[in-house]
């Protein structure tokens, strides 16, 4: 019925590949699980990686006029955007005045949330993602459907099929080592030609002004070290006081994410290259408006491993894509609304509040408490679809009354019970959908606890 | 115009003010058992190790094992790939070895910096990535590591832990999707 669960019954409907996603991230999140046990002070570490997160966000101001200054003296240029529209003019802009065609760019979650591909190819600039996950959704022109694993919801068949289609290479052959070469080939060219290549960024260091990438690939190095010019895109949020604070961070990254013990390589950028250009922009696009929400704030602690997509049991079967926003699972839904309410109103009821994306965020992100509170705001404000508003409705009278609820139960239990099954499983009942009841009981347990503990307890069942 | 309108809306919304908590630290282990974590944990981020044990015995093996690489320990190397060459001649560099200055027991990664290569391409245009690196010079985690490096600004430097690698089809893991394809640590 809403727009998350509809896109959910879509992905489920190959139901083959749904439990192979369902699987597939549930074997990273094993991963992740061996990694963190093998770290004895892991829960240290992520209480350290809160606290360090918590003061920054304390005093961002200060922090981003530091890094400004730091990186200024490396000889780096440091633009500001307020907003996406102009993010992506002073890309462009640095694009205009190199006389630039071909840009090669490597992940970066904040250039899809401003939409600067598509403004950049607008204006006739060709745009490649490196990332062969990235590579492989921009061939089909689709967003990604994980942040760290953007083609996660494509089986290698689907890739194949691509890959001889645009890159030419052998029809059928499927095996992953042949598409990856094919791929290295083709990107290589890219590399070579670019005259201008764009990263996002993990980590921003006051203290030096160096931004820190993090890949398993290579691939923004070879795009950054073989371009005339970089641009690294960075939220504002991505900022961390000191050096040192590196070391807390790069242990938690990986290990959260993928379950490796680091990226196959961690850069660290603070200064052009002989003859070249090194351009930071610093992002703000809504996250200084969330900043103000307290109940919400320590979403912008977020380091964008993915830990809670790979744990959530409704990520995990409803895909990615279901969520339509630019950063799904958990977390997504969680930042979504900040950015508009009504669009993302369905993504806090995505979620089947067990806390396991709580229980792995690596900087301890209250995700499933501000995904409650998120229903309860919305609620308030008469933004969740009519249909959830008048069962809440009902259900808050029936739950509020010990004799309305007595008869409600009755009734459920007789009905159930007696009914035809199209009066139970019908268009209003959306929970029956795909669901089953379970066998309903005789008697309520108020009614077996009065038969069975007759005289004995006090009022409160206590002895 | 939009550096103050993003500092001010900070200024009025940020938190209250929280400490920053104090640097993180882990006890050193021994040497000795540094040294095979990181052996053992190069081997699973898929790097490939040898100990010649003794700085004397390095050279001789480095020619035996990789015959024809680009050694960029000699300065006529480093003359021949300044920093301005062209890109395509870099991608001809087939196995190129490289000095780093420590390594990190927990991960298996290495620390390389400006000084160590007169390219910031070399070490992931190289098809084969030779790195000799002193096994006295092992620390054990990402704190030790950082505290190593100071507050040092070189204009860029990286901690390199195996091969390049992918796991975007399938979750498949393939090594050499971009960087190296293959990754050897010489220990000396």
């Amino acid at each position: 019925m809403t727009g998350h669960a509809h896109k959910a019954g879509q992905f489920l409907k190959n139901g083959e590949r749904a439990s192979w996603h369902d699987e597939t991230l549930w074997i990273v999140r094993q991963k992740r699980d061996k990694m963190a046990r093998a770290v004895p002070e892991w829960e240290s570490l992520r209480e350290q990686a809160s606290q360090i997160k918590q003061h920054t966000l304390s005093e961002l101001d200060n922090y981003l006029i530091q890094f400004e200054q730091q990186a200024v003296k490396n000889g780096v240029q440091v633009h500001w955007a307020a907003n996406a529209g102009g993010f992506n003019e002073i890309v462009s802009g640095i694009i205009k005045e190199n006389n630039a065609r071909k840009v090669v760019k490597s992940k970066s979650m904040l250039t899809e949330e401003c939409g600067l591909n598509p403004f950049l190819e607008k204006q006739g600039v060709e745009v490649t993602d490196t990332d062969l996950g990235e590579r492989i959704i921009q061939f089909r022109d689709e967003p990604p459907s994980h942040i760290v694993m953007p083609a996660i919801h494509l089986k290698k068949e689907e890739i194949s099929e691509l890959f001889h289609e645009k890159l030419h290479t052998e029809k059928g052959n499927s095996d992953p080592a042949y598409l990856t070469a094919a791929a290295r080939l083709h990107l290589r060219q890219k590399f070579l030609e670019a005259e201008v290549a764009i990263t996002g960024v993990n980590f921003a260091v006051a203290e030096t002004g160096a931004v820190v990438v993090c890949t398993n690939e290579g691939n923004a190095d070879m795009g950054v070290h073989a371009a005339p010019v970089q641009i690294h895109c960075v939220g504002i949020e991505k900022i961390i006081p000191r050096m040192e604070d590196l070391g807390v961070f790069t242990r938690l990254l990986a290990r959260s994410a993928t379950g490796q013990p680091v990226t196959a390589y961690t850069s660290h950028y603070l200064a052009p290259k002989p003859g070249g250009q090194m351009h930071i922009v610093i992002v703000d696009n809504g996250r200084s408006q969330h900043l103000g929400k307290e109940d919400y704030r320590n979403a912008l602690k977020c380091i964008r491993c993915g830990a809670c997509m790979n744990t959530c049991p409704v990520y995990r079967k409803s895909g990615g894509h279901s969520y339509g926003s630019v950063i799904p699972g958990p977390i997504g839904s969680i930042l979504a609304p900040h950015t508009n309410s009504k669009k993302y109103k369905d993504l806090p009821f995505a979620s089947s509040l067990c806390g396991s994306c709580s229980n792995v965020c690596p900087v301890k992100i209250d995700i499933h408490d501000q995904l409650y509170r998120w229903r309860q705001d919305l609620s308030e404000k008469k933004i969740v679809s009519p249909g959830k508003r008048a069962t809440m409705k009902v259900a808050g009278k029936v739950l509020s009354g010990s004799r309305m609820y007595d008869l409600s139960g009755k009734m459920a239990r007789w009905g159930i019970k007696n009914l035809p099954r199209m009066f139970i499983y019908n268009r209003l009942n959306v929970w029956g959908k795909g669901r089953e009841l379970p066998e309903i009981p005789k008697e309520s347990f108020k009614q077996w606890y009065k038969k069975t503990h007759q005289g004995k307890g006090g009022k409160n069942g206590q002895e | 115009m939009d550096r103050n309108k993003i500092l001010q809306t900070i200024r009025k919304n940020k938190a209250q003010a929280a400490p920053l908590p104090k640097t993180f630290s882990t006890p050193e282990e021994e040497p000795k058992k540094l040294l095979d974590r990181f052996k053992e944990i190069l081997q699973q981020v898929g790097g490939e190790c040898f100990d010649v044990k003794g700085a004397e015995n390095l050279n001789l093996f480095v020619e035996e094992h990789f015959p024809g690489a680009k050694d960029f320990r000699k300065k006529e190397t480093w003359e021949k790939y300044p920093p301005g060459c062209g890109k395509e001649e870099l991608s001809q560099l087939g196995a190129v070895i490289l000095e780093a200055q420590f390594g990190v027991a927990e991960n298996g990664a290495v620390w390389m910096d400006e000084s160590n290569f007169p390219n910031r391409l070399v070490p992931f245009i190289a098809e084969k990535l030779v790195v000799c690196l002193d096994s006295e010079q092992i620390c054990g985690n990402m704190h030790t590591a950082y505290s190593r490096l100071g507050n040092r600004t070189n204009g860029f430097g990286v901690f390199v832990s195996g091969p390049s690698k992918t796991a975007d089809i399938e979750q498949n893991l393939v090594l050499g999707a971009h960087g190296a394809k293959e990754y050897f640590v010489v220990l000396f």
